[in-house]
C-alpha cells in the first residue's frame, strides 16, 4: 500500500489497486503456485492495474502525467519484478497519516487501516464505534489529505521534533489498544514492529527510547 | 501548487481594549513585513483587511427575486477580519505562512484549500 501511495500520491487509487491485485492472486495462485516474491508480485500487479484503469479515465490520465507514468517507455511487461525497498514508503505513509492537520482520532484510524492493514470493521471495533461511522471518518480523512495537499514525505530535520510527537502518540495508542482489547492482540505486535522500524530509521531521537520503554 | 485561503477570525467583545497608537504602528509594521515576505517568495496572490461586519450587505435569492439585507451574513460573535489568498506547494508550506500570519496579527487563522478547476 505504502509503495503504491508513493507512486500515485492518491490513497483511493492505491487501495482499489491493492484490492484488485489480491483478487487476481486468489484466482491465479492456487493454480500457478506462489510466486518467489509474493509481496513484490502484489505490488507490481496492483501498480499495472492502476495504470491501466487510470489510462481509461480522463482525470486518471491527468494524474498519470503528473506522476510521470503516462509514457510508453514506462511499460512493464513482467509481473514478478521487485518494486524496491518499502521501508521508506512506510515511513512516509506513517508521517502522512499522523500529520497535525488531522485529528488524533483520524490519525490513529488511518494508521490502523493503511499501515496496520486492518479492515474498516476491525478499526471500528478497536474504537468501539459502528462501522459506517468509522467508514465516514476514514473517508473524511482521506478527502482532507487529497484536498488540502497533505504531502507524502518524511519531514525535514528541523520539522522532526514536532512531527515525531503525533507519530509516537499513535504508536503508543495502537500498542495500548492491543493490550486492552483481547480481540486485537496483533495490535501490540504492530505497534512494537512499527516502533522498531522507526527506531532504526531515526536512531538519534531520545523520544523513541522513552516510547520503547513504555511499549516493552 | 495549490491555492489556499488564509482567513483571519475575530470574536466580538473578546475583552481586549482598542489598540494604542503605538500598538497599531507595530501591528502595521508586522503585517507589512509579512506581506513583503509573502510577495518576495511568490506566495502572495491577494489579500487585505476588511471593514467591520456592520458595513456588510447580503444579497440573496428569495421567492425568485433578489433580496438585499443590511449587516453580515452570519449573526454571530465571530466574524471575518481579513484574508490572504496564497499559492503554496502543499499544506505544510501553507501552514508555515499561516503560522507567521497568526504571529503577526494575534488572531486565529483558518487555512482552507481552493478546489482545482478540474475538481469543480
Amino acid at each position: 500500500m505504502a509503495a503504491l501511495i508513493g507512486v500515485f500520491g492518491d490513497i483511493d487509487v492505491a487501495e482499489d489497486a491493492v484490492q484488485e491485485a489480491f483478487a487476481v492472486a486468489l484466482r491465479k495462485w492456487p493454480g500457478d503456485g506462489l510466486p518467489p516474491n509474493p509481496g513484490g508480485w502484489i505490488t507490481t500487479t496492483a501498480r499495472n492495474r492502476a495504470i491501466d484503469r487510470l489510462r481509461r479515465e480522463s482525470r486518471g490520465r491527468e494524474l498519470l502525467s503528473e506522476v510521470g507514468l503516462f509514457s510508453p517507455g514506462n511499460e512493464d511487461s513482467g509481473t514478478s519484478e521487485e518494486m524496491g525497498p518499502v521501508q521508506d514508503d512506510r515511513l512516509r505513509l506513517m508521517f502522512t497519516c499522523c500529520h497535525p492537520a488531522l485529528s488524533t482520532a483520524a490519525q490513529v484510524a488511518l494508521t490502523l487501516r493503511l499501515l496496520g492493514g486492518l479492515s474498516t470493521k476491525e478499526v471500528a471495533r478497536s474504537f468501539l464505534v459502528a462501522e459506517p461511522a468509522m467508514a465516514q471518518r476514514l473517508a473524511r480523512a482521506k478527502r482532507k489529505i487529497k484536498a488540502a495537499r497533505i504531502p507524502y514525505r518524511v519531514p525535514e530535520e528541523h520539522e522532526l521534533p514536532d512531527r515525531l510527537r503525533p507519530v509516537l502518540a499513535v504508536v503508543y495508542l495502537v500498542y495500548n489498544a492491543g493490550l486492552s482489547s483481547p480481540a486485537e492482540p496483533s495490535l501490540c505486535s504492530e505497534g512494537s514492529g512499527w516502533h522498531g522500524s522507526w527506531r532504526r530509521s531515526c536512531p538519534t531521537s531520545q523520544r523513541w527510547l522513552a516510547c520503547w520503554r513504555c511499549c516493552s | 501548487m495549490t491555492q489556499y485561503l488564509l482567513s483571519v477570525h475575530s470574536v466580538e467583545g473578546e475583552g481586549r481594549d482598542p489598540m494604542t497608537e503605538e500598538e497599531m504602528r507595530q501591528f502595521m509594521e508586522r503585517v507589512g513585513v509579512l506581506e513583503e515576505e509573502m510577495k518576495s517568495a511568490g506566495a502572495w496572490l491577494f489579500g487585505g483587511a476588511l471593514h467591520e461586519p456592520d458595513t456588510a450587505t447580503v444579497v440573496r435569492m428569495s421567492g425568485g427575486e433578489v433580496l438585499t439585507t443590511d449587516g453580515p451574513f452570519a449573526e454571530s460573535k465571530e466574524h471575518l477580519g481579513g484574508f490572504y489568498i496564497i499559492e503554496a506547494e502543499d499544506i505544510d508550506a501553507a501552514l508555515a505562512w499561516a503560522s507567521k500570519t497568526t504571529a503577526a496579527v494575534s488572531k486565529p487563522i483558518e487555512v482552507r484549500p481552493f478546489r482545482h478547476v478540474s475538481e469543480a
